[in-house]
């Protein structure tokens, strides 16, 4: 009879469509959260397993990162699709720890469901997760954070390395964490208030297929996966003044539907004279600023290469606008897209150029690319990944990007925390007991935000395939006595080492994660979790047929 | 609760499969492509013959060109024919041993994952392995090469060549590689350039039907297959002077849309005038150099000609653009002394047999690049395997861990490769390949160069028959198939049908949208 409720429902409404209310969308949400969970729970942790995805061309990603899995689903259901805009969101603001949030999202709502069926109004259960948030954000500040003000490079280190230890470079994490601590740093700028800032964009990562893993390497300098226009330019120039153009180098057209109209044969002449002269013109005032390296988006035809030749410049064609944006970036230029200015006057200046210690045509591994070493304004590197086959090169390149994002944020946060489920164990703990001395109504509701944090650390033991209760029981013995017992406080870092099946000191072990994105996880999850949980209404219209089904 | 109404998240469209039937399809279709290729090892490969939809034949023995031609479902499959591609791009060889090699790695997986071992743990096992065998590879199982010795380098590249067709024509391919790869090495520059050789770039391959395959030769420069513009130019220059263009000798209309009015006759004679006078000075420019040969990668038009012969000029032109870098390079701008790039000719009877000499010669071409590149190398016939897989069986022994199993599994893995060899030539595998690990286990010091002779089947010290193939090869092998079974082995998860419905998701959407609106319309009626 739900069958008939529904039809009712659609004829008060009005317009034809399905509307559910109270319990039932609750459920139904909360049904379609879990399975999102589901979905990514296996890559989980360091002995997390890929998935391979493929799609209707037969297209293949295979990855173990929670955002791009749930990207690239294609998933209908409107509570679900919250959670796969969360797991985005966390990748853009954090970059990692995409799995774990969507895990606890999850897991906050199946409790929440359960609060519920015990009568306890949605708004009670909000607040008291609000509440327990905010408590757990100011714990972990108290007192799980590692300071690392010294930046003892071990720890950034560990701290990328943790982040790889789930993905397929994992067991080349020494090899890998190393270059993402150097390339950041090589990216490294001031900001102006003593500090500095990590732009892991400027960070360019390259791939090609052949060799293997370890012979990937770090460039110090910007990598173009471009070669210079012309054999006979220089494959080399030191002191590089370059320009970043947005424009072809072409002799110069009409746009379409202009005619010209000439009386006699010499003007056919001067028009065709002038339409090279434009350009020609154009070049000459480029190269009379003094640029030595002509970098373009467009292409250059011939004549206006022969003028780069013969002016000894270097002269590259059909770079990608990104490249260009930030090369400009580096080398203090500008990218420039018109050569007129607002008087309508075409004119270049020396000011727009950009400028390089060397610039050089280099063969890396196999491929011929143009790097840009030492650029003025900021230092640059690439990174070159080499890998089996392009699968394991897409990969790779996630999982360095992670890797990147998780030491630009222990760099500018300059707070770490134990990884392997120590916070998680540790907040469930505290925040246990502080519900305990909650005399509200929230205080069912802390304790199962709480309950719901133990989710990650049991799923890292189910997927390592270890005894899971055990373990945890473990663990929460610790963190409990290191929060009563002032002499076992060094108890509160440890957490799940998954190879052994035991638990151990993760702040010796050096299994670190950045404090920021500890933070953020938990906030984001703990707001989408709410989002979905204020529903207790949902009308889903029926698509409007097309006209010839239409008129009974 | 509501109970029985179900949750639809996912695209219906959408299919997944999870866990141990994942990796066990996994291998399996993974094993299936390595079958296919299987018969292409050794000296006694046999030719594949494949058709395409159109009803073109191709028929080799190269496992990359037939994997090329063949289509797959699976995605894992899709998987195993790219690292066939990266290896003949990195390499140019050894494209068949790493798909046999890869898929013999993940059906030694089998085993462990029945067993309930972790692929993580496998694959950390593999890694470790990995490192090894590069480690002793290089250290202990391969010796160095003198690249001067000719005779010796036209012997290994011969070797490598054993399982092509023409064994005849296998004398004339090594000496051609070699003169060709010596032609265009370039060494290590003084401005930090490393040494190069750009064999696609500078060394050509130009296939002439006709005469016989001794016919093929290295040419000691460039061949362009182009005739002279004119037919009373020179044919013959001695000592020329080249100028190479990029532009065409011929009057070119502006890039704006023009429209002349002419309203006297005098005008339109002018017009042509003018682009009589064009092309004159534009020739008149480049005769001031005085050159005996103008090559154009563009076109010349039949004024252009008429200048130039009469200068005594010959002209080539609409060369292709890597032909003018050839050029270029070769002349070097000065007199043709000592050139660095060169085109081969090849003759054979068939159009079908030159394609095939291509390919082979291709091959040739790459041993004998890895070689001058790499100067090492190991045995062939299975040898190389079977003592890296002997050493590494031991070293494993020492390991105390879980990972002592698959450890030893990959070692076992390496056997594959002189198994399939033994196979191939029809000799009884199990007593051969026992008697080839009984050598191996001997104590001599060179005890771990026997190998399989791929036509006999008998074992033979690859030492004293002078039976060699490049390192980098084998090293490539083993990286590119480990990794990729690490790939495979890690997923344990298949979505298809994911993302960008196209035109039949759309349709199946519209065609839901029909049926949900006559839906109600029923129910109101009950």
């Amino acid at each position: 009879s739900a069958m008939a409720g529904n039809a009712n429902t659609s004829n008060l409404l009005m317009v034809s469509g399905e509307r559910l209310t109270g319990e039932s969308v609750r459920h139904q949400n909360v049904v379609a959260a879990a399975s999102i969970a589901n979905i990514v729970k296996t890559s989980l942790g360091p002995v997390g397993l890929d998935k391979m995805l493929v799609d209707d061309v037969g297209d293949v990603t295979i990855t173990n990162d929670g955002a791009t899995i749930l990207k690239l689903l294609e998933v209908e259901h409107p509570a679900a699709k919250i959670l796969v805009e969360l797991a985005q969101l966390q990748d853009e603001e954090v970059g990692d720890g995409t799995t774990s949030v969507v895990l606890v999202a999850a897991e906050l709502l199946k409790n929440a469901e359960e609060l519920m069926s015990l009568k306890i109004h949605p708004t009670t259960i909000i607040s008291g997760y609000r509440l327990a948030c905010r408590e757990a954000v100011k714990f972990i500040n108290e007192r799980l954070v590692i300071s690392v003000d010294d930046l003892a490079r071990d720890n950034i280190v560990n701290a990328a390395k943790t982040s790889m230890s789930s993905k397929i470079i994992g067991c080349d994490a020494e090899l890998f964490a190393a270059m993402a601590v150097d390339a950041a740093m090589a990216v490294r700028v001031a900001d102006g208030k003593g500090g500095h800032r990590y732009p892991i964009k400027a960070v360019n990562v390259l791939k090609a297929h052949g060799g293997s893993t370890r012979d990937s390497v770090l460039i110090n300098g910007y990598a173009l996966n471009c070669t210079v226009g012309s054999v006979q330019m220089p494959k080399r120039i030191t002191n590089a003044k370059i320009a970043c153009l947005d424009f072809s180098l072409q002799k110069s057209k009409m746009k379409l539907g202009v005619q010209l109209v000439i009386e006699t044969p010499e003007q056919l002449e001067l028009m065709r004279a002038r339409e090279s002269d434009l350009t020609k013109e154009r070049v000459q005032k480029i190269m009379a600023s003094g640029a030595n390296v002509i970098l373009t988006t467009g292409s250059i035809d011939d004549l206006c290469m022969k003028y780069f030749v013969e002016a000894g410049a270097m002269a590259v064609r059909r770079c990608k606008k990104i490249d260009l944006k930030r090369i400009a970036k580096a080398t203090g230029g500008q990218f420039v897209v018109s050569m007129t200015n607002l008087e309508g006057e075409e004119s270049f200046d020396a000011s727009l150029l950009g400028q390089a210690e060397c610039v050089a045509q280099e063969r890396i591994s196999d491929d011929e690319l143009i790097v840009i070493r030492g650029p003025k304004a900021r230092s640059a590197a690439s990174i070159v990944l080499r890998g089996a086959n392009d699968f394991y090169c897409d990969e790779m390149e996630r999982s360095v990007h992670d890797a990147l994002c998780v030491v630009k944020r222990v760099l500018e946060g300059r707070q770490l925390v134990p990884g392997g489920g120590a916070v998680e164990v540790a907040l469930n703990i505290y925040l246990e007991n502080y519900a305990t001395s909650l005399a509200s109504r929230e205080q069912m509701a802390i304790a199962e935000f709480a309950r719901a944090l133990l989710c990650v650390p049991k799923q890292l033991a189910v997927n390592a395939a270890q005894d899971s209760t055990e373990l945890l029981a473990q663990l929460r013995a610790r963190h409990n006595a290191s929060q009563v017992k002032k002499d076992c406080a060094a108890y509160k870092w440890f957490g799940l080492d998954l190879q052994e099946g035991k638990v151990r000191d993760n702040k010796e072990a050096g299994v670190l994660e950045p404090a920021v994105s500890k933070i953020k996880s938990l906030k984001f999850a703990t707001e989408a979790a709410i989002t979905i949980l204020r529903i207790d209404d949902q009308i889903k219209l029926t698509p409007e047929a097309p006209p010839s089904h239409g008129g009974h | 609760m509501s109970g029985g109404t179900p949750v639809i998240v996912l695209n219906q469209n959408t299919k997944r499969e999870q866990g141990r039937k994942v990796q066990l399809t996994n291998i399996q279709s993974a094993k299936t492509v390595a079958d296919v290729i299987r018969t292409c090892l050794g000296p006694q490969a046999m030719l594949k013959m494949l058709m395409d939809p159109m009803g073109g034949i191709v028929m080799t023995n190269d496992g990359n060109a037939i994997l090329r031609e063949i289509t797959v479902q699976h995605p894992a499959a899709k998987s195993m024919i790219e690292i066939a591609r990266t290896q003949d791009e990195e390499v140019g060889d050894g494209t068949t041993s790493v798909i046999i090699l890869a898929g013999e790695i993940l059906a030694v997986s089998t085993a462990f994952l029945e067993q309930s071992i972790h692929p993580t743990i496998i694959i950390t096992a593999y890694r470790q392995a990995l490192e090894d065998m590069l480690e002793m590879a290089s250290s202990r199982y391969s010796v160095d090469v003198d690249t001067n010795d000719t005779d010796k380098m036209h012997e290994l590249i011969r070797t490598c060549l054993g399982t092509r067709v023409h064994t005849q024509w296998n004398q004339v391919a090594c000496r051609i590689a070699l003169d060709a790869v010596r032609t265009v090495h370039k060494e290590r520059g003084s401005d930090g350039q490393a040494q190069e050789i750009d064999i696609k770039r500078y060394a050509r391959i130009e296939k002439i039907p006709g005469g016989s395959i001794e016919d093929s030769c290295v040419l000691d420069g460039i061949m362009i297959n182009k005739d002279v513009v004119h037919p009373q130019m020179r044919r013959r220059i001695a000592n020329p002077r080249i100028v190479l263009l990029d532009c065409d000798l011929e009057y070119k209309k502006g890039e704006s849309q023009t429209n002349v009015e002419i309203r006297q006759e005098e005008d339109f004679t002018r017009l042509l005038q003018l682009e009589e006078e064009y092309i004159k000075t534009v020739c008149q420019a480049v005769l001031a150099v005085k050159p005996d040969l103008v090559i154009t990668e563009k076109g010349v038009s039949d004024l252009a000609q008429h200048y130039l012969v009469k200068a005594g000029v010959s002209v080539l032109r609409r060369l292709r653009r890597t032909d003018q870098w050839r050029v270029a390079r070769a002349i070097g701008a000065t007199i043709c002394r000592n050139p660095k790039a060169c085109t081969i000719v090849l003759r054979g009877p068939s159009k079908d047999i030159l394609n095939e000499m291509d390919r082979s010669l291709n091959d040739a071409l790459n041993v004998a690049r890895n070689i001058v590149l790499k100067p090492k190398l190991c045995p062939g016939g299975g040898a190389f395997e079977m003592a890296i897989a002997h050493a590494v069986s031991e070293k494993g022994k020492a390991l105390t861990t879980v990972h002592q199993g698959p450890y030893r599994a990959l070692a076992a893995a390496l056997e594959v490769i002189p198994r399939t060899l033994i196979q191939n030539c029809g000799a009884n595998v199990i007593r051969t390949l026992t008697a080839l690990r009984a050598k191996h286990a001997g104590t001599e010091p060179e005890d771990w160069m026997w190998g399989v002779d791929g036509e006999t089947g008998k074992l033979r010290h690859m030492k004293a028959d002078g039976i060699w193939e490049p390192l980098s090869v084998k090293n490539q092998v083993l990286k590119t198939a480990t990794e990729t079974a690490i790939l495979l082995l890690r997923i344990d998860d298949i979505v298809s049908g994911t993302k960008k419905g196209g035109v039949e998701g759309a349709a199946a959407a519209a065609k839901a949208a029909a049926n949900e609106a006559a839906q109600p319309a029923a129910g109101g009626d009950e």
